[in-house]
C-alpha cells in the first residue's frame, strides 16, 4: 500500500488525516514540524507528501524544496492560506498541488489517489524537443549530451499530454482533468505555475517559449 | 424640487447689493452736492442782486439817462439778464416789453416791496430769478441768473457717480465670482470625494494645503472622518476573515472526523447512522458558509486581487458548468448558443466566473428542481448568460431581493428541507459587478425563474 507522509502542526488535523488515510488503506507517516517531516521522508521513502504551509520553524515552501531535492513524488499542499500568492509560492517550492482548508475530505482522498494513479501514457511515441528528447515508456528526458534531465510526475504528464495533441490547443481546464486526473474547480492557476516551471526547464529562452505556447484566452499547446 | 445653486445666489446676492450700496451712495452725493452747489450759487446771486439793485437805485436818482448803459455793464459784468421796472415802464438793456420769463407773483410780489427770488424752468434751462423793489424810486429791479453752467458739472457729476457705481457693481459681481469660487470650490470637491468614496474609491482624501482655515478643517474633519471609515470597514471585513479563518482548522477536524466515521458507517446503529447523515448534510452547509462568509469578507476588504484575464467567453461558460455538474453531482443540460454567438472574448477572473455559473447551477438545483436551460447569447457589446430554472418563477417583488446577503424568499421558505449557505446570489453579484457586468432575476420562457448575467465583451478578444 502507498506511503503518505503528512506533515501538519495541528495534532487535531494531524490525527484526523492519519485516521482518515488509514481508513482507506494507506501507510501513515506524520510529522509536526518540516524539520522532522523532511527527515521522515528520506527514511521511510513516502510516495506522497501532505504538507501544511504554516509549520513552527521551517516552513511549508521550504519542506517543500527539500522534499523535491531529493525525489520527484507528488506533494500536496494543504493549507488555510489561500491567496494567489500563497498558492503560486507553493507550486513554484516544488508542490503538485494545493488544497486549501477546510478542505472535503473526499475531494483530498481523491486528489491524493488521482496522484498516486498517474503514470505517464505508455503507448506514447518517443519525441524530441530541440536538444531534448521525452521517452514516455520509460517517463525521462534526455538532454543532448545523453545525461536525464529532472522533470516531475506531474511535469512530464503535462509534456505528454501536450504531446499527444499533436499541436492542437489544450485548455487548462482539459489540463486539469488529464493531468491532475480529478475535477478540479477552477483552480487554473495550477496549470499555469507548473507550465511557467516546465518552460524554465525545457525551452532554451523561458521568456521567449517556442515550444510550450499560450494561447491567449483559451489555453496552451506544445509545437514540436 | 428646484434647488438654487448656492453659487448663483451668492452671484446674485454680491452683485445687487453692490450695485444697490453703490447707487445709493451715488444718489446722495449726488443730491447733497445739488444742495449746496445751488444754495451756494443763489446766496451768491441774491446778494450780487443787491449790489446790483444799489447802483440801479443810484443811477435811477441821480442820473436816469445812464440806465441803459448801467444795466449794459452790470449784464457784461455778470453775464445775466437784467430788468429794470419803474413806474409800470420795463426798462432793460435791448427793449421794454415785460420778459416772459419773469413770472406775475414775482411781479406783483416786487410791487408791494417784498424781495422775491424763484428758481424756475424756462425753455430748455434752468434760471434764478431774483426781485427786488426799490421804492425810493418807484422801481423794482430784477435779474434773471442762468443755472446752465451748474446743471453742466451736475450732469457730469451725475455721468461720473453713475459710472463709478457702475464699476463698483462691476467689482461686486468679480468679487462675488472670487468669494463663490472660494466657497464653492472645497464644497464641490468636497463632494466629488465624498462621490469616490462612494464608489468605492476608499483612498480618495482631500488635499488640505493653500485654503482658508475653515475648509482647511472642513478638510481634515472630512478626510479624519473617511479615514476612521475606512479602518472601521477594514477592522470589520478584517473580523469576519479572522473569525471565518480561525474557524478553518477547527472545522477541518470536524470535516474529516465526520468522514472517517463514515468509513465506519456500517458499525454504527441505525440511530447513529441518522445522526451521522445530519451531522454530514450540515457540516457541509456550515464549511460552505464559512467558504463563503471568508470570500465576502476578502471582497469587502478588497483583499483578493482580481487576476484578470482575456478568455474565449463560450468555452469557459462550458468549462465552469460541466466543472460544476461534476462537482455539485448535478444534472446540467448541454448549453445552447444563440445565433449572435460567435467568439466572443470577455475579461474576467477564472476562479470567480467558475464560482458564479456554479452558485447559479447550485442555486437551480437547490430551490427550483433543476437547470432547464443554458442559454448564451450576445448583444449589444455583451455576453449574456441565461440559467433557467424549472421552478415556478420568482415573484416581482423579490426579484430585486433574492441577491442580498442572507434573504430567503418565499420559495426557499416553501422548501424548508433545503439548505443553502444564504450567501450564493450575493456573491454572484459581487463577481458579476467586479466584472463590470451586470445580473438579473428574470422569468424563463417556459415560465421559471431566469438569471441572467451579462458581461462587456472585450474588444481585443479575436486576435
Amino acid at each position: 500500500m502507498p506511503r503518505i507522509l503528512i506533515v501538519e502542526d495541528d495534532d487535531h488535523i494531524r490525527s484526523a488525516l492519519r485516521l482518515m488515510f488509514e481508513g482507506e488503506g494507506f501507510e501513515i507517516d506524520d510529522a509536526p514540524s518540516g524539520e522532522v517531516g523532511v527527515a521522515m521522508f528520506t527514511r521511510m521513502a513516502s510516495d506522497i507528501a501532505i504538507v501544511d504551509i504554516m509549520l513552527p520553524g521551517m516552513s511549508g515552501f521550504d519542506t517543500c524544496k527539500q522534499i523535491r531535492e531529493v525525489s520527484d513524488c507528488p506533494i500536496v499542499i494543504v493549507s488555510a492560506r489561500d491567496q494567489t500568492a500563497d498558492v503560486v509560492l507553493g507550486l513554484e517550492s516544488g508542490a503538485d498541488d494545493y488544497v486549501t482548508k477546510p478542505f472535503i475530505p473526499e475531494e483530498l482522498l481523491a486528489r491524493v489517489k488521482a496522484h498516486l494513479r498517474r503514470r505517464p501514457e505508455k503507448s506514447a511515441n518517443s519525441f524530441s524537443l530541440g536538444e531534448l528528447t521525452v521517452i514516455p515508456d520509460e517517463g525521462i528526458v534526455k538532454k543532448g549530451d545523453g545525461s536525464e534531465l529532472h522533470l516531475t510526475s506531474t511535469e512530464f504528464r503535462l509534456l505528454t499530454d501536450l504531446a499527444s495533441m499533436n499541436g492542437k490547443v489544450l485548455s487548462r481546464e482539459d489540463l486539469l482533468e488529464r493531468v491532475w486526473g480529478y475535477d478540479y474547480f477552477g483552480d487554473t492557476r495550477l496549470v499555469d505555475v507548473h507550465m511557467r516551471r516546465l518552460r524554465t526547464k525545457i525551452e532554451p529562452d523561458p521568456a521567449n517559449p517556442t515550444f510550450l505556447i499560450t494561447v491567449r484566452g483559451t489555453g496552451y499547446k506544445l509545437v514540436l | 424640487m428646484h434647488q438654487r445653486s448656492l453659487r448663483t445666489r451668492l452671484l446674485v446676492t454680491f452683485g445687487l447689493g453692490s450695485f444697490v450700496l453703490s447707487s445709493l451712495f451715488a444718489s446722495l452725493t449726488y443730491f447733497g452736492v445739488l444742495n449746496i452747489l445751488i444754495n451756494n450759487q443763489q446766496s451768491t446771486d441774491l446778494k450780487q442782486s443787491y449790489e446790483n439793485a444799489t447802483l440801479v437805485r443810484n443811477t435811477l436818482a441821480t442820473n436816469p439817462s445812464e440806465l441803459t448803459s448801467t444795466l449794459n455793464s452790470i449784464e457784461k459784468a455778470t453775464n445775466t439778464q437784467v430788468l429794470v421796472r419803474t413806474q409800470g415802464q420795463w426798462l432793460s438793456e435791448s427793449s421794454g416789453a415785460q420778459p416772459p420769463e419773469i413770472s406775475a407773483s414775482a411781479i406783483t410780489a416786487a410791487d408791494n416791496g417784498i424781495v422775491t427770488e424763484q428758481t424756475v424752468r424756462f425753455g430748455n434751462e434752468d434760471i434764478y430769478i431774483v426781485a427786488i423793489p426799490i421804492p425810493s424810486v418807484h422801481s423794482q429791479y430784477f435779474e434773471v441768473f442762468g443755472l446752465s453752467s451748474l446743471s453742466n458739472t451736475l450732469r457730469t457729476l451725475l455721468e461720473l457717480l453713475a459710472l463709478g457705481a457702475l464699476a463698483i457693481s462691476g467689482i461686486g459681481i468679480l468679487g462675488g465670482l472670487w468669494a463663490t469660487r472660494r466657497v464653492v470650490k472645497p464644497l464641490q470637491e468636497v463632494s466629488e470625494a465624498a462621490a469616490l468614496i462612494a464608489e468605492g474609491e476608499l483612498s480618495t482624501r482631500l488635499s488640505v494645503t493653500n485654503a482658508d482655515r475653515e475648509v482647511q478643517q472642513l478638510s481634515d474633519s472630512f478626510n479624519e472622518m473617511v479615514s476612521q471609515l475606512v479602518e472601521r470597514l477594514e477592522r470589520d471585513a478584517r473580523f469576519a476573515s479572522d473569525v471565518s479563518h480561525e474557524l478553518r482548522s477547527p472545522l477541518t477536524t470536524v470535516v474529516t472526523t465526520a468522514a472517517i466515521l463514515q468509513q465506519h458507517r456500517a458499525e454504527l446503529s441505525p440511530a447513529g447512522q441518522e445522526s451521522l447523515d445530519l451531522l454530514s448534510a450540515d457540516l457541509a452547509i456550515f464549511q460552505a458558509l464559512v467558504e463563503d462568509l471568508l470570500e465576502m469578507a476578502r471582497n469587502d476588504a478588497g483583499a483578493t486581487p482580481h487576476v484578470s484575464e482575456t478568455v474565449a467567453a463560450v468555452e469557459l461558460v462550458n468549462q465552469s458548468a460541466r466543472s460544476a455538474s461534476r462537482r455539485l453531482g448535478i444534472e446540467v443540460p448541454p448549453i445552447e448558443l444563440g445565433v449572435t454567438v460567435k467568439n466572443p472574448h470577455i475579461i474576467v477572473d477564472r476562479r470567480r466566473f467558475e464560482r458564479v455559473i456554479a452558485n447559479l447551477l447550485d442555486n437551480a438545483t437547490r430551490y427550483a428542481s433543476g437547470v432547464v436551460a443554458i442559454r448564451v447569447e450576445c448583444t449589444a457589446g455583451n455576453f449574456i448568460v441565461n440559467v433557467d430554472d424549472a421552478g415556478s418563477g420568482i415573484g416581482a417583488d423579490e426579484r430585486s431581493q433574492v441577491f442580498e446577503r442572507f434573504f430567503r424568499g418565499r420559495m426557499a421558505h416553501d422548501r424548508s428541507s433545503v439548505r443553502g449557505t444564504g450567501l450564493g446570489l450575493a456573491l454572484v453579484k459581487e463577481h458579476i459587478l467586479a466584472f463590470d457586468g451586470s445580473i438579473a432575476a428574470l422569468e424563463s420562457p417556459e415560465g421559471g425563474a431566469r438569471m441572467q448575467i451579462s458581461i462587456p465583451i472585450s474588444s481585443e478578444g479575436y486576435a
